[in-house]
């Protein structure tokens, strides 16, 4: 680890209310799914029943939906930068998934120099986008269009949206793994649950090519 | 005291295009999907009011639209379900007329049975 001493803001007030916000909203369109998708009892239960689960997984799918728009459009700079982080993959990023950034023991190599987000992260935020693109983009017509559209396109829909929620809900198990419970990547826990900031030697190690460009706050 | 580091503010001209880029895919891919459901909807819609009108129209050109000036409703109540007298809802009426689902429909059969005789 980096003998840097101090701490860097990486996420913004913003930032963090806004994956608070999708948080608190996949968990609940998460368990509503899961509850009146398969009949699960208890789960509609907690809910009022499954008619009630259904109601809220909808109007929840609203607030899933307007909340990360909202952002963008408030926060366009961000969403810009973000795009860009995640949408540039070089050499290092490809050495980085070779080695699965040393976070496999049996992967041996050396973990190269990696921007704001790690290649994993960057993968992870390409899911994220076109996985909630396709909730959205079937959920809706589900909901809304249901009496209109033919029984085939209504199926579609329904089986595009399972297998979408079943490799999101993957993939967030694996996020919520590694920012939480591994030793090594949850020292960045806080920087979007909490205060938004990360000690500056831990990302003067993780995070070396974004920590040669950053500038002094105080 | 601490030092607090943060990223330098503006965006370059490739993080712009780059942002502006995806949200304006995003826009014409939901644009898209959102005109096809919305002209599907108003095929569905056009269906329906043209179902609806050529129900009325069959209505409109039936001789007799209204039950209780059907001339055979009438014979059936003045014969059988009401002798002499044309009056709804007598109790022969409401046993006869008034079906019954699942696991009634035995005992609605058994009453049919017994009201047979008299039909006959």
């Amino acid at each position: 680890m980096s003998d840097v001493k101090g701490k860097v803001l990486k996420h913004g007030e913003q930032t963090r209310t806004m994956h608070w916000l999708h948080l608190i909203c996949f968990l609940i369109l998460g368990l509503t799914g899961i509850g009146f998708y398969w009949n699960i009892g208890w789960i509609n239960d907690l809910f009022g029943g499954p008619a009630n689960a259904s109601l809220v997984h909808r109007w929840t799918a609203v607030v899933f939906t307007a909340g990360p728009a909202i952002y963008i459009l408030l926060n366009f700079e961000r969403f810009s930068k973000f795009i860009d982080t995640i949408s540039t993959f070089t050499r290092d990023d490809i050495q980085w998934l070779k080695t699965m950034g040393g976070y496999i023991p049996f992967l041996k190599g050396k973990v190269p120099p990696q921007d704001k987000y790690n290649a994993g992260q960057k993968i992870l935020g390409w899911v994220v986008i076109l996985g909630c693109l396709l909730f959205i983009l079937t959920g809706f017509p589900m909901w809304l269009w249901r009496h209109a559209v033919s029984p085939a396109f209504l199926d579609f829909c329904y089986t595009v949206h399972f297998w979408d929620a079943m490799i999101m809900m993957l993939a967030v198990l694996g996020h919520f793994f590694l920012a939480a419970i591994h030793p090594q990547s949850r020292v960045e826990f806080s920087s979007m649950m909490l205060d938004g900031y990360v000690d500056a030697g831990v990302t003067a190690h993780h995070n070396a090519k974004w920590f040669a460009n950053l500038s002094k706050l105080e | 005291m601490v030092s607090i580091l943060a990223e330098k503010g503006g965006i370059t001209r490739r993080q712009f295009f780059k942002g502006a880029g995806v949200l304006a895919v995003v826009a014409v891919v939901a644009g898209v999907f959102a005109k096809i459901g919305i002209d599907m909807f108003k095929v569905s819609d056009d269906y329906i009011a043209k179902r609806a009108a050529g129900l009325y129209t069959l209505d409109e050109k039936m001789a007799i639209r209204k039950s209780h000036e059907n001339p055979e409703i009438i014979q059936l109540y003045k014969d059988f379900l009401s002798p002499g007298e044309v009056k709804p809802m007598t109790e022969k009426a409401h046993h006869l007329l008034h079906t019954r689902y699942g696991q009634d429909i035995p005992a609605l059969l058994e009453e049919l049975r017994h009201y047979q005789g008299e039909a006959a």
